[in-house]
């Protein structure tokens, strides 16, 4: 990826290391690098969360708005992800350089997501055929330091789970027009389930070995890899190869064994986290005043 | 988003009249999934694909040029001579493929829009990712082969379609290649596989079904004689075990294609070679 730019021996002193399962910064084959998690860090937005997974920075804000459902799915709600590779990240991206990869990161997320298993877009619906919520997610990619797939999803999962979405007190209809009547309190609001919203995978070969979360430097010397969409409970929501390279049938079957159980052993780190960083959250949270209350 | 304006665009908004339909009595019978079980729209067995057709040197204009045809989907691909890459300052050691699949207006139930939508771009990007691992790119540096797909009726598994479609028209456009690339998709409802899935299977495939099941799509594309596969593509939600008992089926509806393509330039090659000798 970005910038990196590495002679023979580099890659091949990289490619021993993996051979030997112990890699340039002395993790093996399956360990991720050290992450840290935020949420709650934008004020505008209705769930925000910042995933840093070493030199990767990804920053996620979900809005919420309300639009018309789909005609073809009357009782759906909507979602859609924007990934902007800001030019902040690496030159590269500068002017059109990063589209290709952001329309490849948000169209693989929505492929994930397309499954009724992964995310219930019917809970967002308000009214059939007239009202539903749309969650805009925009991924914010601050610093690309390898492996952007796997921290844009784990913000991605953190982000919506700190959504809140406002509660619909009263609706009625007056002629064709909608009147909905909003909770004026800040705090009614209800959260997605995001159980089965699954976190990806990255796969990246070097040499015959499959390695997961691979950094800049690894990334340049492999030919290819492979994204799997991964839920708590080990299925797979989707699954794609990326970048140029093919695979032997073998070394797929592998790969999908492999990223089943890292993705599995993701998730779970996932949802600790998130239950770490709400107990904090609420510790700091100001007290609320009010004679109502 | 900006509008051509000199084509004619419907109305603003306007929606497909067949939302309103009444499902009749035979789309009745395949929104069941325990009737698909029995008996396909087209007589097929579950794990049966359809017929395929191949032709290369279909458009006299372009390079390379090659047909599909599964049974109701037909696609067309043409491609051209390398040119430099646009717009790009640095020097780059591989070629680059330009892939752009495109579905006619007139080709899906829906009439599509004449600009690529997000559909598209990720079929075109597939295409794109399934073509690479075969071409040999070295072989032309900063210069970019431009594939156009067309899509002139889908009925299921366009984007395999496309694939061995592209393979074949780039060995026509005679752009170096490792090997031919053929593909093939598959279905998955409930504990039912479907073969080589029509669009009405796919839309079944790609509905929700109860939690714990598997549905879904995957898109394989193989080179042959490498056993190398260059592009998956799985959508929906599926045990790991359940992908990898799709994949290997996908891998052997491959390797059956796979002479049938090249069967298919020989014949090619074969008419050229007898046209020169008599002209």
């Amino acid at each position: 990826m970005a910038g990196v730019l590495l002679s023979e021996a580099e890659k091949t002193f990289i490619l021993h290391g993996v051979q030997s399962d112990l890699r340039n910064d002395g993790r093996s084959k399956q360990d991720y690098r050290p992450m840290e998690l935020e949420l709650d860090i934008v004020t505008h937005a209705n769930g925000s969360a910042r995933v840093r997974l070493a030199n990767t920075d990804i920053l996620v804000g979900v809005k919420t708005e309300i639009d018309v459902p789909k005609p073809e799915k009357p009782d759906e709600g909507k979602i859609e992800f924007f990934v902007d590779c800001s030019a902040n990240a690496t030159p590269e991206f500068e002017g059109k350089g990063g589209e290709d990869l952001a329309t490849e990161i948000s169209n693989f997320l929505s492929t994930s997501f397309n499954s009724g298993l992964s995310f219930d877009l019917k809970s967002l619906c308000i009214l059939k055929e007239i009202q539903c919520w749309k969650l805009y997610v925009d991924i914010l990619i601050l610093e690309c330091g390898g492996n952007l797939f796997d921290a844009v999803s784990l913000a991605v999962k953190a982000a919506l789970h700190n959504t809140m979405v406002p509660r619909v007190e009263t609706m009625a209809m007056d002629g064709g027009n909608v009147d909905l009547q909003l909770s004026g309190d800040p705090y009614d609001c209800w959260r997605l389930d995001i159980k089965n919203v699954p976190c990806l995978v990255t796969l990246t070969k070097i040499g015959e070995h499959l390695i997961v979360d691979p950094t800049a430097e690894e990334e340049n010397c492999s030919m290819a890899s492979l994204v799997l969409a991964v839920t708590e409970d080990g299925r797979i929501n989707s699954l794609s190869k990326t970048s140029v390279g093919s695979f032997h049938p073998h070394t797929l079957t592998e790969g999908l064994k492999v990223g089943t159980e890292v993705g599995i052993r993701l998730n779970k780190a996932l949802k600790e986290a998130l239950e770490k960083e709400e107990k904090r959250l609420q510790a700091d949270k100001p007290e609320r005043s009010g004679f109502l209350k | 988003m900006p509008v051509d304006n000199r084509r004619i665009q419907g109305p603003e908004v306007s929606f497909p009249y067949c939302l309103f339909q009444q499902s009749d009595g035979r789309n009745k019978t395949n929104s069941n999934p325990s009737n698909l079980l029995t008996v396909r729209k087209d007589g097929r067995a579950l794990l049966d694909h359809r017929k395929i057709y191949m032709k290369t040197g279909v458009v006299s204009q372009a390079k390379g040029s090659a047909y599909v045809e599964l049974s109701n989907t037909k696609v067309i691909c043409s491609v051209f001579d390398p040119r430099e890459i646009p717009n790009r300052v640095e020097y780059s050691q591989h070629g680059e493929l330009y892939c752009v699949l495109k579905y006619a207006p007139f080709s899906c139930k829906t009439r599509r829009a004449h600009q690529q939508d997000s559909e598209e771009k990720e079929l075109s990007l597939n295409l794109k990712r399934a073509l690479e691992p075969a071409v040999c790119r070295h072989e032309f540096p900063n210069f970019q082969v431009d594939i156009y797909v067309l899509v002139l009726e889908n009925d299921g598994g366009c984007l395999a379609a496309a694939i061995t479609c592209a393979g074949l028209a780039l060995a026509d456009a005679h752009v170096p290649m490792y090997d031919l690339v053929t593909a093939a998709s598959l279905g998955v409802t409930g504990d039912t596989m479907v073969m080589d899935p029509i669009e009405e299977e796919e839309r079944l495939c790609s509905q929700d079904v109860k939690e714990g099941q598997n549905h879904g799509l995957v898109t394989v594309a193989l080179m042959g004689a490498h056993t190398q596969i260059t592009q998956v593509w799985q959508t929906g939600s599926m045990t790991s075990t359940c992908v990898s008992d799709a994949l290997s089926r996908l891998i052997q509806l491959c390797e059956e294609t796979y002479p049938i393509a090249q069967r298919c330039l020989v014949k090619s090659v074969v008419n050229t070679i007898s046209k020169k000798s008599t002209s």
